[in-house]
């Protein structure tokens, strides 16, 4: 590396020049501008912490900080956890690994407003979400006698297989296979005989935008917002994790295996410890982007109740360009500092956890 | 060694080898599976699209729009209105006919149907508000004949199928030629709708009303009606311009730009922090880490500031008093750090250079070139795959960006990039539950970014280790 005074600055330039006006400077002006009673038009004044204490009574704040602390923290567990299992499950390495690797990516390619757009739609009243509900409720009767009928007949065939000696496990694929096809036609055949029939579809009408209702005291339209970035991640993160995978010797598991560790001991004690790097990053990547989750919010827009799911990015948008009444921009800023201090201390507990679940 | 005669050890090599090809055919499904799972609200979408009402109850991928059999049909009325086969239209001196097939149980109660072309606003929106050209002003329709009657069986209920046919006529002249020709069909109650020429748009009252909103459509101009509608029904009131087009042309400038920049000002940073030790450096990284973790809610408030005061006055020299409700502004800054040279785009640099051998460079300082020459006539053609990749990213982010330019262009509406006219449909369309225009304004503000990604795949998938992800 070469040492110089001068040369290096050069080429740094532009970089250092938005770095610090668009990034430093624009970070510490907002901390300044937090303690002010600026509104965009006058001449403003210092005054102390008042704009923190306010935040804390505006009601559209607190529902903001509940809204994202549970998004955050949900999406977040929610979504590595599925896409470590999945990423497990397909964790074999196979021909063609691109193509699914192509498939898989190809949501995250396009603008989260597109998604949004196209999720909105879904979760109309009469749109596919509730289709799909309406439906699998309909398929329960059935759903369960399938099960009924895999677990009977499986058992079945690994009693068979055993009295020939072989070594085959409950959950032996190739019998499972079977199992699954001879079910799929029993089924078929009860319910086209009418002894199991389908019921008629009652439809289900859940409103899901437009409404104060809510779940689990979370409101409704953030749980749809919640279930579009579930869905809508897990593919990204599971290659991620897939790729981190498809690294870990495969010897280990054979060693394992030999010492007659199953496949959730694998997991737990080869899988999760192998992937720590990974799993960090994502667990990070994930944070940051849920505390931060804004474009779903403004895109729902008036599509739903304001208050349902404001997070504290959009509240600090629209503090600052409220509409209709003077902006606050100290209100803005102030709320922009808490949302920043979330975040990092967010970041740096996630660290520390899986930094004391290492040194275990 | 094992015995392999022995019929004990064969049957249970077998079925091992078994469990092998389970394990294999299994993982292929799986993967099959999750795919259609994950990718099916793209798909759906894509497909209902086309719809006239892609809330159509209960959802299905059915679609008329995609029938080839139907595309004849249009092209067939489309060449005899005279507006051709491909974009459809009336134009004066033509006629074509148009039938309706209704079923009706007790043919003694058989009354004739009413054909009437509406005056009919073509959508909600801005189509709302712009004067259309009525078709129903320049054509006549002939007298309604009765072309078919036989017997029919409508889900085992006998009766008789009626075909009734129009001719409908644009008088010689210098008419203009009219875009859309909608057609609506009163039954009595008696009669219930089978088919038509074209299928009907929307269905009312049972089948009582059918409604079509283009009977001379032509083969793009049926199956691509909401896309066309894009463009129609999306005019500027102000400016007369087409703000779908102005919206694209804005995207594509802001992208190009910001490849641009970040392609000169990312590689210079990127070199500079792979090859020289320099004071500071371990400050600038803490920085730049710094601002991937520090949400864009904090700088925006001042990157807002500072574009609204035309950066400190600086601007008012090249006579600009402000930068917001430009497109300069959202080149030039961003919410986060900044959109002209991204962090992680100087990072992508950074490693490449890194992995670079360092003989390169020397051989160049011996033969006498200085450090920018070397950089730039030595390092930066050897850059190609890194830059490739920068130019890749850098445009899907710029496309996909929505924070920012909602912030910076607020008014006129045709200063605005994509996503934010695709928000402004959002909100136009969707009160009055227009979703097919909706739907297929966002597919095609998707189609840059999806083409791009099917031809640069191993840049994105790339990207992917780099920690490129939204939340």
């Amino acid at each position: 590396m070469k040492k110089q005074t001068f040369i290096p600055w050069i080429f740094l330039l532009p970089f250092l020049i938005s770095l610090s006006l668009f990034f430093v400077y624009a970070s510490m002006r907002a901390l300044m501008l937090s303690f002010t009673n600026y509104n965009l038009f006058n001449d403003y004044t210092f005054i102390g912490i008042e704009n923190y204490k306010a935040l804390f009574r505006d009601s559209n704040f607190l529902f903001a900080l509940r809204n994202t602390v549970f998004y955050a923290f949900f999406v977040t567990i929610v979504q590595t956890f599925f896409a470590l299992v999945l990423a497990a499950l397909l964790n074999i390495k196979i021909r063609g690994i691109n193509f699914f690797r192509a498939g898989f990516y190809l949501p995250s390619v396009t603008s989260s407003v597109v998604i949004t757009v196209i999720f909105l739609w879904l979760f109309q009243r009469r749109g596919m979400v509730n289709f799909i509900l309406s439906r699998m409720q309909a398929l329960i009767p059935s759903v369960l006698t399938l099960i009924l009928i895999i677990a009977a007949v499986q058992t079945l065939l690994v009693l068979l297989e055993k009295r020939r000696g072989m070594p085959v496990k409950i959950l032996e694929l190739p019998l499972l296979i079977t199992s699954m096809l001879i079910a799929g036609l029993a089924v078929t055949a009860l319910n086209s005989f009418g002894i199991i029939p389908i019921p008629e579809f009652e439809e289900i009408n859940t409103i899901w935008l437009n409404t104060r209702e809510s779940f689990m005291g979370i409101p409704r339209p953030l749980w749809a917002i919640i279930i579009q970035n579930i869905f809508t991640t897990i593919p990204t993160l599971m290659l991620i994790f897939l790729a981190g995978l498809q690294d870990v010797p495969p010897v280990l598991y054979e060693a394992a295996r030999i010492d007659g560790a199953g496949p959730y001991l694998q997991f737990r004690y080869i899988t999760i410890p192998s992937i720590r790097p990974v799993l960090f990053l994502v667990l990070t990547l994930s944070l940051i982007g849920t505390l931060q989750m804004f474009d779903q919010v403004a895109i729902y827009g008036d599509a739903v109740p304001l208050q349902s799911v404001i997070t504290l990015a959009y509240y600090v948008y629209n503090r600052m360009f409220p509409g209709g009444t003077l902006p606050q921009v100290g209100m803005a800023s102030a709320a922009a500092m808490f949302l920043a201090v979330i975040t990092i201390a967010a970041v740096i507990l996630q660290r520390l956890l899986i930094k004391s679940e290492a040194d275990r | 060694m094992t015995d392999l005669q022995n019929p004990d050890t064969r049957a249970e090599l077998n079925f091992l080898a078994r469990r092998r090809w389970a394990r294999v055919g299994v993982v292929y499904v799986l993967y099959l599976l999750f795919m259609l799972v994950f990718l099916s609200p793209l798909l759906f979408s894509v497909v209902s699209s086309f719809k006239t009402n892609p809330l159509d109850y209960p959802p299905t991928l059915k679609t008329p729009q995609l029938n080839p059999l139907n595309w004849i049909a249009a092209g067939k009325l489309g060449k005899a209105a005279g507006g051709g086969v491909w974009t459809g239209g009336a134009e004066p001196g033509n006629e074509f006919t148009f039938s309706i097939n209704y079923f009706i149980e007790d043919i003694e109660n058989l009354q004739e149907p009413e054909f009437t072309i509406p005056r009919r606003k073509p959508g909600a929106g801005l189509a709302a508000v712009k004067v259309p050209t009525y078709a129903a002003d320049h054509l006549g329709i002939s007298e309604i004949e009765e072309t078919r009657r036989e017997p029919y069986l409508l889900e085992s209920l006998s009766g008789t199928a009626v075909e009734y046919t129009i001719t409908v006529t644009y008088p010689e002249g210098d008419g203009p030629l009219l875009e859309r020709v909608p057609l609506d069909i009163l039954a009595s109650t008696e009669l219930i709708y089978l088919s038509s020429t074209l299928p009907a748009s929307r269905l009312e009252r049972r089948g009582r009303v059918a409604s079509f909103d283009h009977i001379a459509p032509g083969v793009v101009g049926f199956a691509f009606y909401n896309y066309r509608r894009v463009f129609d029904e999306t005019e500027s009131l102000s400016t007369g311009r087409n703000l779908f087009v102005a919206w694209f042309g804005n995207s594509l400038f802001v992208a190009i730009a910001r490849v641009v920049l970040n392609l000169a000002f990312a590689s210079m940073a990127g070199y500079a922090l792979a090859r020289y030790s320099f004071k500071g450096r371990y400050l600038l990284f803490f920085i730049v880490i710094a601002s991937q973790v520090i949400p864009s809610q904090v700088t925006f408030i001042s990157n807002y500031l500072v574009l609204r005061d035309g950066v400190f006055g600086i601007t008012r020299l090249f006579g600009v008093k402000s930068l917001l409700n430009t497109l300069a502004g959202v080149i030039v800054g961003g919410a986060g750090a900044s959109a002209m040279v991204e962090s992680a785009k100087v990072f992508i640099m950074k490693q490449f250079f890194e992995s670079l051998p360092k003989e390169t460079e020397e051989a160049a300082f011996i033969d006498g070139a200085g450090h920018f020459r070397t950089f730039f006539s030595v390092m930066l053609p050897m850059a190609r795959p890194a830059l490739g990749a920068v130019t890749i990213l850098t445009f899907q982010g710029a496309w996909n960006d929505f924070f920012w330019p909602m912030i910076v262009l607020t008014s006129p509406e045709d200063i605005r990039t994509l996503p934010i006219g695709i928000l402004y449909f959002r909100q136009i369309y969707g009160a009055a539950g227009d979703w097919g225009l909706i739907l297929s304004g966002a597919v095609m503000s998707a189609v840059p970014v999806v083409v791009l990604y099917v031809v640069f795949q191993k840049y994105f998938l790339q990207g992917l280790s780099f920690g490129g992800t939204k939340g």
